[in-house]
């Protein structure tokens, strides 16, 4: 795991390299370019919006749209990170068999790279939250804190998962739908208070759903995360480190052969 | 003991390198949901996967600074020698050591991505080689300037021709500074002058110290080039040593395979070509074609080497026959023999019969032989049909068998042209220098 690091930190010129060609690429050709980066999270809040906030509605404390773009944003990145992660090794596959590519750094791009989107939008938010109205608070420079959590998970995560890949193509594809799955276990659309006692463990014991209570705690709610979920998805997150990275280099000698 | 022998030290160092690929992977069948299930719940089940066996206890040890050279047909595990020397693959067993910084040519411009310009393109392959931002920087416009790209170097890639595909990123892996280049089969690039160029370049690189491991089917670069010539064969190390002496043996080898794919070739069309009666000429390509009334048959040709072998590879100093052999159907008076050399793309290359010179045709009985022997046959590298014909002297066809076999010249030295005239160089000095 710290030899993956230090070679992480080896090539981050490389790293660095392509996280810019992957943005780069997402929105080359396209006339309004990287305003995607808003625009995108914008109109799959606003569906939400029309169905939550007038078909359906949750009582919340807060503003329902900005309770929601909140939760959506860290959520956009898990998905994006996740699939993008778990087909990259396959995907980049001449990389692997005709140059000495190191292997680990696709899937970190892909968590990378989504990370950056992530960052653009986060200032659209707080920017929201601060015309509507709602109070601005210095927990917010909690953020960063959960951002390197929720970094070291998905990284984890993907280098399993993209190794796994490699050896079975059908990882990618249960990958997308438990990422589906997933979504609506997390408290994104729905408070965390409104699910009922008996069932709040599968929100209590998911690393996802504890990060998105996490922010929420931070951005809207202003005051810092609580302990135990810090400690809980801390653990997670190292676990899944450690994890992803000795499945990795089990897996890595074969990727040329196999792919 | 004054002082010791410096040690050798070996820029690539291959000790007893074996690799077998799975079958299963080859045949491109990675596990389904299925068979990892089968295969989880019949954990003791010895697997039946089968191997092919690619390279054999290869040891090859290069010293800094010196040029080997690989051939071998294809399929026999160069390309996968190579991309164990780049870690690309892992050996089954044996220890791959490889010092200093590697450019491998196997694949030019595999990084690239099409969407990209050739400027953006260059500083992300670069990174890929382990370059810093200011050493691309400090190497960018000699990387455009020797791919002559700089008009186009703003385009994204994909509106490039594979030869200005190909020179960006061979001028790219040469200005990476690589103590060791590994070349795959990649100094055909682009056009003529551009391929000089190359030559030109990795003999400066070779000049310069650099550690060269070349894999070509360019016989002449490697008897150029290289210091040491390894010959593989479906994984095995057939022959290494003195390039002059292993290429030789090489040519050999795949003449020897030619003759072979020529005359099955042929005894294939013969069995396929129906037989008796008078055949229309019909304009099509190589095939063998016939015509004539039969009055005069010609029963076989053959091509006979000194040795009185037949053979359909042969060098340009060889001597050969020509035999026709014939038989007499109905008595006819004017008769005339003659054969004709066709190139590959249709250049005759001779055509002569025994009319134009004059040679009488004695009585010629039931049946025998024509022979027209050539005591040197002085042509160049390629491949020839030869006719063979039994006419009146106005043309009319007794038996007119156009390419009735197939043969080809290999030559050791690249010369150009068509033919070898018997020559050699000589050196008359006027005036010697004053010593």
């Amino acid at each position: 795991m710290i030899s993956d690091f230090a070679a992480l930190a080896r090539h981050r010129g490389l790293v660095w390299a392509l996280v810019k060609r992957h943005l780069a690429l997402r929105y080359r050709g396209s006339a309004l370019g990287f305003l995607w980066s808003f625009l995108n999270p914008l109109c799959l809040m606003a569906v939400y919006l029309v169905v939550f906030q007038y078909y359906m509605r949750f009582e919340t404390e807060h503003n329902y749209a900005i309770f929601l773009f909140c939760g959506l944003l860290p959520w956009l990145w898990v998905t994006g990170a996740l699939n993008e992660g778990t087909s990259s090794v396959v995907s980049s596959g001449h990389l692997i068999t005709k140059s000495m590519f190191p292997a680990h750094i696709l899937p970190t791009v892909a968590v990378l790279s989504n990370l950056m989107n992530f960052l653009f939008a986060l200032p659209l938010l707080l920017l929201i939250i601060y015309l509507a109205g709602e109070p601005v608070h210095l927990s917010w420079l909690y953020v960063p804190g959960i951002i390197v959590l929720q970094t070291l998970l998905l990284l984890g995560l993907t280098w399993a998962l993209a190794a796994l890949n490699v050896r079975l193509r059908d990882v990618q594809h249960i990958t997308a739908n438990l990422l589906t799955m997933l979504f609506f276990l997390c408290p994104i659309l729905y408070p965390h208070a409104t699910v009922p006692e008996a069932w709040r463990f599968t929100l209590d014991w998911n690393p996802f759903a504890v990060l998105t209570m996490m922010y929420h705690a931070a951005i809207l709610e202003g005051h810092a995360p609580l302990l135990s979920q810090v400690g809980f998805v801390t653990v997670v997150s190292l676990g899944a480190l450690l994890i992803g990275s000795l499945v990795f280099d089990s897996y890595r000698e074969t990727f040329a052969e196999l792919l | 003991m004054a002082t010791s022998r410096p040690s050798i030290t070996y820029a690539i160092d291959l000790v007893d390198v074996s690799k077998a690929f799975k079958r299963k992977t080859i045949r491109g069948g990675y596990s389904t949901v299925k068979s990892s299930l089968v295969q989880l719940f019949r954990p003791r089940q010895p697997k039946r996967a089968t191997y092919t066996q690619v390279l054999r206890d290869v040891t090859l040890r290069i010293p800094s600074g010196s040029s080997v050279g690989v051939i071998g047909r294809n399929g026999s595990g160069k390309s996968t020698l190579l991309k164990l020397i780049t870690g690309i693959y892992r050996p089954d067993c044996g220890t791959v050591q490889v010092r200093g910084r590697v450019a491998a040519l196997i694949e030019l411009g595999a990084g690239f991505h099409p969407d990209f310009t050739g400027r953006e393109n260059v500083y992300l392959a670069a990174a890929m080689y382990g370059l810093s931002k200011r050493e691309i920087a400090e190497r960018f416009d000699a990387i455009v300037e020797f791919a002559e790209l700089a008009e186009v170097i703003d385009d994204p890639v994909r509106t490039y021709s594979s030869g200005m595909f190909m020179r960006l990123g061979f001028s790219l892996a040469i200005h990476t500074d690589p103590d060791v280049l590994l070349i795959d089969e990649v100094l055909a690039v682009g056009d003529a002058a551009f391929v000089a160029k190359c030559k030109d370049e990795v003999a400066k690189l070779r000049k310069a110290g650099k550690t060269l491991l070349l894999v070509t089917h360019d016989l002449e670069a490697v008897e150029r080039w290289c210091d040491e010539v390894l010959w593989i064969h479906g994984g095995d190390v057939r022959e290494r040593g003195e390039p002059r002496r292993v290429i030789d043996a090489y040519r050999e080898f795949l003449e020897r395979g030619e003759e072979q794919q020529l005359l099955t070739q042929e005894r294939e069309s013969q069995d396929a070509e129906p037989t008796g009666g008078i055949e229309t000429a019909t304009p099509c390509g190589t095939e063998s074609q016939r015509w004539g009334s039969r009055e005069v048959e010609i029963t076989s040709v053959r091509l006979i080497d000194r040795g009185a072998e037949e053979r359909r590879v042969f060098h340009p100093d060889d001597a050969l026959d020509i035999e026709i052999a014939y038989a007499v159907r109905e008595p006819v008076q004017d008769i005339v023999f003659g054969i004709g050399i066709q190139r590959e793309d249709g250049l005759i290359v001779h055509g002569s019969n025994t009319d134009i010179e004059r040679e009488p045709v004695p009585a010629l009985g039931r049946s025998g032989v024509v022979r027209y022997t050539i005591s040197r046959l002085g042509l160049l590298d390629g491949t020839y049909h030869l006719d063979a014909a039994v006419h009146r002297a106005d043309g009319y066809p007794y038996d007119y068998h156009k390419n009735a076999l197939t043969f080809a010249v290999r030559s050791a030295h690249p010369q150009v042209g068509v033919i070898v005239p018997p020559h050699r160089w000589e050196f008359i000095v006027a005036e010697a220098d004053a010593a």
